[in-house]
């Protein structure tokens, strides 16, 4: 009976595959990424999880993926050779950009070069204006023209946008139309079918990135989908898109764009749905890998969406700071913080005596000093090893013998620097981390205006569980949850999300010229088509589908839009007359403000088309199948200058019961370690999460 | 470090205090109303000592590197005593430590126990306080007076007691009362915000200490500083560089700007001695201005990460004589200060580049370029409503570097404000945008060449507009390093390539019509490097992507480009042949 489903989550080190039965009896797998064909590895990892489990292709329901291919492809340059077709008067729109250094005070600094090469950038006379006035016929002699040339330069893939296309498509999708019949078998992008959004550096850049990536991942899709049915897998590959919902793996193909934050995105979207299954109120995510920790927050069950990012940039804390360091795409993505601190990230003393935590990491190779693999840095990982929170022998998982001693001898040596104990230079380090990934905490907190006392924090990845108590104390946070399989959470989450289907169409109109009508004809077509899609995906029974139409609206003078959901379709008059007032709560709500008498415009419309599958996308409770189990003992552990060393008890989740246990505990597992502090206790919720909670007065 | 400091208690501190910093910049940005605040970020957030000295200060734009010492400087000497729990202090006066009037300075004490520990500041530009031309950028005010409300150091709260009568003067002496007001309120709700985060350092730390650690962060940045200056060679080193006018209009000459930088062990001066005296129009940045541009060139070869405090400023020097064009007397307007600015920039990278040839690209490209258009237009009921159009385009790309091209359109590291999309531009104002594209020919020829210069081409679509344009570089080129060439200077034409064509100079106030079209080149950067030593393989590949065009190859890089490639044999002719001359 086919009743398991498979997530697979590719990361740029790991590749992560979890697999869970209708029970909630879940299996999983970590290996090395194989980046050469990413594909290889899944190939791999669910061939040597279905060896051990004795579980067989044909008994895979549902397969999800989350993948770094497309972001990886712009970051190796290994997309299609692309060209790109605009407005007479405007080639070099890509490369002008919009003129942000993301990093002051550094000469080197250069942004990274266009896509599509100036000499492959080619005008062609037409125009529209800011209204959609026909101010000129697109011109198709010299389409003609251009056509032959991108013959002779043997072009793999088409870009289109032209000026105010995203108002009046019409020249741009006759361009397209005299483009594909001359060209027919190359791939061709056009702005108006993907983002038809204001800002034309914006769209263009979004419109080339997918005609770049959309070769490269096509072929990967096909060659993903042969593996799988060599194993007998038919269920459809759906993969997880940057918003948090899935698409059917050759719709995803062809506009890859919408899944550039795959892996983020999903471990965003599973803490979400946890959130709302057991009842936790607002989260904050934190997800802290070897390089990068990440943060995210849930209000009233919400991701927190930004209508674009970046791709091929560096580590951002998340929508609002300085931009321009990759190529913009802009598509609605969770909005998430980044900050360069991970288990990897090397501890360093400078000229004057300073002592910092990263941003370099010793990755995986050659990692922390103690996997013995030829690290001489010490990292964050070593110093929690020092401190007794991680299982001396080897990580329980893994088969990794860990090199205490050479650990302990570097960081003997740095404290000698800093005439520092060890123990205090260890802790300091997991200290000056902590500081590091608290401003990716409070930029989506505090920075927002949200007092993080109210959230509870959901850890993840592979060390988001050592760190998290330490931070909630230092947040005034009061509750820690550790899902299951916290170390490969992304592979488990995007399980739990739904079919979506994104539309945006340009609607560019102060909100007091408009009438519910305008809205309506804007937006029928595409109303209509997400509903084709879903009824094609399956999703047969009007109660299956789930279509919202949503407004980016903002202030006249505004920058940044915020998107409002209607509460119907076809828009009434009392819809529209309600959006002043709902506006302007949002906005208070987001920015801390309203501003009443100031015009509002809408700048697009967008639909979300979801598809509502019959059975719970969330099993009742998990339960890791094939654990290995830690001892149950003792190990000392320091907690700080004033706790000091304490003898912690050790034990594995399947020991913890409902009854809370006081710490210092630590719970060791396959993939993730929990550290509960003096102060906190832990236990186990029906859905199988540890629930850490604090038992002292909040600090100060 | 210092006995009895722990430095990870340093860094924590350090961490602590630049998060609180950002967490205020945070806050601005959710209250403020006006828009341009929120893209530019035009705002920066301090920490200082009692005394008035910086401890701390957020992401840093280059023009408020040493904008808060000063102002805070100004406003406890007019406070002396009288600084008590409760109060802010605004003001907005260059000659009282302030920068120009847009920029109004805040600064609350934090009191622990009946003690001064700390003082908050926060400086906000504000878009108008008054004055003759909205959002106070004109070139041509020759007073202060001209520029709008000057705000002497005074307090803004007493006690904890709004000043009524000074909000009432604000809210009176500015066109756009409701956004002002607005963003004055959002200022001091982000100092109160920032008060309280302190509060929880301090009670962290506890006093002592507080007070041990700002000392010794201070010390750690000098000392920081001072190793990364010792690693620099030791020298005395000029650069000349020249402003077209003094942007009071027809009358005066180009003005000469003259750096000296002295860079002997671990401390560096700057000295604009030699400068011209101050002019009459409102470009003229004061000291403190001054400062801030000549330290954000210094910061690009030193350690990016060393913290922006008053240890740093214990080894850098600045000095401009009284008078002279960037330290001008009291009454001079300096409102329109920005463009030179960018010039002392590059005029300090002009000194530097001789001091350290290996790491100092040629002259940034662009005319600092800003324009505001202006008028009523007819909405759709018929009505005459106001518009105001303003963008800046201050650089157009890099110049080249000691080991490559300067990148076209890269962005510029000090100096960080977006372009405006030609979409919302179009949609927003009765503008048509008729090309936005690199200007061939234009990059300073060199062995490696300076990006190119940059056409914006507007259409009036309303019956008539003022229109006022700051700029400059229509005389004096961005200039090339070790034999590199100059980029193109700028160009503006009204109607270009029609009968009635008018070639405009660099700054302006003037209507235009239905229907005109004006033509901005902006120019090129620098070269770096004789353009004979190129690559040719490298003009080749500028003459593929059409940024160089053949006959430009072979004039200024001596380099025959055909359909087939480089003709190596008549190559080495023309360069055989030009270097003989």
């Amino acid at each position: 009976m086919k009743s398991y489903r498979l997530g697979i989550d590719i990361g740029g080190t790991f590749t992560d595959v979890v697999l869970i039965g209708a029970g909630g009896e879940l299996y999983s797998k970590k290996i090395l990424s194989t980046p050469r064909d990413y594909s290889l590895a899944i190939e791999q990892g669910v061939g040597e999880l279905m060896a051990e489990t004795g579980i067989t292709g044909a008994q895979v329901a549902e397969l999800v993926h989350g993948t770094t291919v497309a972001t990886n492809t712009i970051i190796e340059r290994r997309g299609a050779k692309v060209a790109l077709v605009t407005t007479r008067g405007f080639r070099d729109v890509l490369a002008l950009g919009r003129f942000r250094a993301p990093r002051l005070y550094d000469l080197t600094y250069r942004k990274p070069e266009p896509l599509a090469e100036r000499r492959l950038c080619f005008e062609v006379t037409e125009r529209v204006d800011a209204e959609g006035n026909m101010l000129q016929q697109v011109d198709e002699a010299e389409l003609a023209t251009i056509a032959e040339a991108l013959k002779t330069e043997k072009v793999e893939a088409i870009a289109l946008c032209f000026i105010n296309s995203c108002i009046n498509p019409d020249n741009e999708l006759a361009a397209v139309r005299v483009l594909a019949s001359k060209l027919p078998g190359v791939s061709i992008s056009a702005s108006t079918q993907l983002v038809p959004q204001i800002g034309e550096y914006e769209r263009t850049s979004t419109t080339v990135v997918n005609a770049y990536i959309r070769p490269v991942v096509e072929k990967y899709v096909e060659s993903l989908i042969s593996r799988l049915s060599r194993m007998n897998i038919t269920a459809p590959l759906m993969i997880m898109q940057s918003s948090g919902g899935i698409l059917p793996g050759e719709v995803a193909a062809r506009t890859p764009i919408f899944i550039i934050e795959s892996g983020p995105a999903a471990g965003a979207l599973g803490a979400q749905r946890l959130a709302a299954h057991v009842n936790l109120g607002d989260i904050i995510v934190f997800d802290m890998g070897g390089t990068t920790a990440k943060a995210s927050i849930v209000r009233n069950n919400q991701l927190a969406l930004a209508p674009e990012t970046e791709v091929g940039g560096g580590a951002a804390l998340g929508a609002r700071m300085i931009k321009g360091g990759g190529y913009a795409v802009q598509v609605p993505t969770i909005d998430i913080a980044e900050v360069g601190a991970g288990g990897g990230s090397i501890a360093n003393i400078d000229v004057a005596g300073g002592i910092h935590v990263g941003p370099r990491s010793a990755g995986a190779e050659p990692g922390p000093i103690c996997y013995n693999r030829g690290g001489t840095q010490p990292t964050v990982t070593d110093a929690n090893l020092l401190l007794g929170y991680l299982n001396p022998d080897a990580l329980v998982g893994g088969d990794l013998k860990l090199a205490y001693d050479k650990a302990e001898a570097a960081m003997t040596d740095m404290g000698a620097k800093l005439k520092l104990s060890v123990t205090d230079t260890a802790y300091g380090i997991h200290l000056i981390a902590n500081a590091n990934m608290m401003r990716a905490l409070k930029a989506v907190t505090s920075e927002g205006g949200h007092d993080p006392a109210k959230f509870s924090l959901v850890a993840i990845g592979g060390n988001g569980a050592v760190h998290a108590a330490n931070l909630a104390e230092a947040l005034n946070v009061r509750r820690i949850i550790v899902p299951p399989v916290a170390g490969l959470f992304s592979a488990l989450g995007m399980l739990f999300a739904d079919v979506e289907h994104q539309m945006i169409t340009a609607f560019y109109r102060r909100l007091e010229s408009v009438r519910a009508g305008d809205i309506n004809a804007a937006a029928k077509s595409l109303m209509e088509e997400a509903h084709r899609m879903l009824i094609t995906e399956g999703y047969t029974a009007e109660a299956q589908r789930n279509v919202v139409l949503h407004a980016d609206i903002k202030y006249f003078a505004q920058s940044g839009a915020l998107t409002m959901p209607f509460a119907g379709f076809p828009v009434t008059a009392a819809m529209l007359a309600n959006v002043a007032k709902a506006y302007g709560d949002l906005h208070e709500q987001t920015f801390g403000y309203r501003s009443d008498t100031e015009p509002l415009q809408f700048v697009s419309l967008k639909i979300v088309g979801r598809g509502l599958s019959g059975t719970p996308r969330i099993p009742a409770r998990v339960e890791r199948a094939q654990e290995r189990i830690a001892k149950e003992g003792t190990r000392r552990a320091y907690f700080g200058p004033e706790l000091g060393w304490r003898e912690t008890r050790l034990m594995p989740r399947k020991a913890l019961g409902a009854k809370p246990v006081a710490g210092p505990l630590i719970v060791e597992e396959y993939d993730v370690t929990t550290v509960v502090r003096p102060g906190w206790s832990a236990r186990v919720d029906d859905w199988n999460n540890i629930i850490c909670e604090r038992t002292e007065q909040a600090r100060s | 470090m210092t006995d009895n400091i722990n430095p990870i208690r340093l860094e924590l501190l350090s961490n602590a205090l630049a998060s609180m910093c950002d967490n205020m910049l945070g806050l601005v940005v959710r209250t403020a109303r006006s828009t341009n605040i929120k893209n530019t970020m035009d705002f920066a957030a301090t920490v200082c000592d009692p005394q008035g000295q910086l401890v701390a200060q957020g992401v840093a734009l280059p023009a408020q590197l040493g904008a808060m010492t000063p102002a805070l400087k100004g406003c406890l000497a007019w406070v002396g005593d009288d600084f008590n729990e409760g109060d802010i202090i605004a003001s907005n006066d260059p000659y009282a430590g302030a920068s120009h009037l847009n920029d109004v300075f805040m600064f609350k004490p934090v009191f622990v126990a009946g003690e001064r520990v700390a003082i908050l500041g926060l400086i906000l530009h504000h878009t108008d306080l008054g004055g003759r031309v909205p959002g106070g950028n004109a070139t041509d005010s020759t007073e202060i007076f001209q520029e709008g409300l000057r705000i002497p150091p005074c307090k803004i709260y007493e006690k904890g007691r709004p000043n009524v009568a000074l909000f009432r003067v604000i809210e009176h002496n500015t066109r756009v009362p409701h956004r002002v007001m607005g963003d004055i309120k959002a200022q001091i709700a982000t100092l109160d915000g920032g008060e309280v985060e302190l509060r929880t350092i301090i009670s962290e730390f506890g006093v002592a200490n507080y007070k041990a650690y700002t000392t010794e962060l201070l010390n750690y940045t000098e000392r920081l500083a001072r190793a990364n200056i010792a690693a620099l060679p030791d020298g005395v080193v000029e650069f000349t560089d020249w402003n077209d006018d003094d942007g009071a209009g027809p009358g005066a000459g180009p003005v000469k700007l003259h750096v000296t930088i002295t860079k002997r062990g671990e401390e560096f001066t700057l000295d604009f001695t030699g400068t011209d005296p101050a002019g009459r129009g409102a470009l003229q940045p004061n000291l403190h201005f001054t400062t801030s541009c000549a330290c954000a060139a210094l910061r690009t070869v030193i350690d990016p990460d060393i913290p922006n405090n008053a240890g740093f400023f214990r080894v850098v020097k600045v000095i401009a004589p009284e008078g002279c064009f960037l330290n001008p007397r009291f009454p001079a307007a300096t409102g329109a200060r920005g463009q030179v600015g960018f010039r002392i920039r590059n005029l300090v990278f002009g000194a530097l580049a001789q001091l350290l040839p290996d790491r100092i690209p040629a002259c940034t490209g662009g005319s600092e370029f800003g324009i505001v258009f202006a008028g009523y237009e007819l909405n759709e009921k018929k009505e005459r409503k106001p518009f105001l159009h303003l963008e800046y385009h201050n650089t157009t790309g890099q110049g080249g570097g000691p080991v490559s091209d300067g990148q076209d359109a890269g962005p510029y590291c000090i100096g960080n404000l977006a372009n405006v999309p030609v979409e919302i531009v179009e949609a927003e104002s009765p503008l048509r945008v008729e090309q936005y594209a690199f200007l061939p020919d234009t990059g300073g020829a060199g062995k490696y060449r300076g990006g190119l210069g940059i056409v914006r081409q507007y259409r009036l679509l309303n019956e008539e507009a003022t229109v006022q344009l700051r700029s400059d570089r229509h005389l004096h080129p961005c200039w090339g390093l070790h034999g590199g060439q100059p980029g193109a200077v700028a160009r503006s034409t009204l109607n270009p390539e029609t009968d009635h064509a008018e070639k405009l100079p660099s700054k302006f106030v003037r209507k235009m019509k239905e229907g005109d079209v004006f033509r901005a080149e902006m120019p090129g950067s620098g070269g770096y490097g004789h353009p004979f030593e190129r690559d040719p393989e490298a003009v080749r590949r500028d003459v593929l992507q059409g940024k160089v065009t053949p006959a430009h190859a072979r004039a200024a890089y001596g380099v025959a480009v055909t359909d087939k490639g480089v003709d190596l044999a008549e190559t080495k002719k023309l360069r055989a042949a030009q270097s003989a001359r």
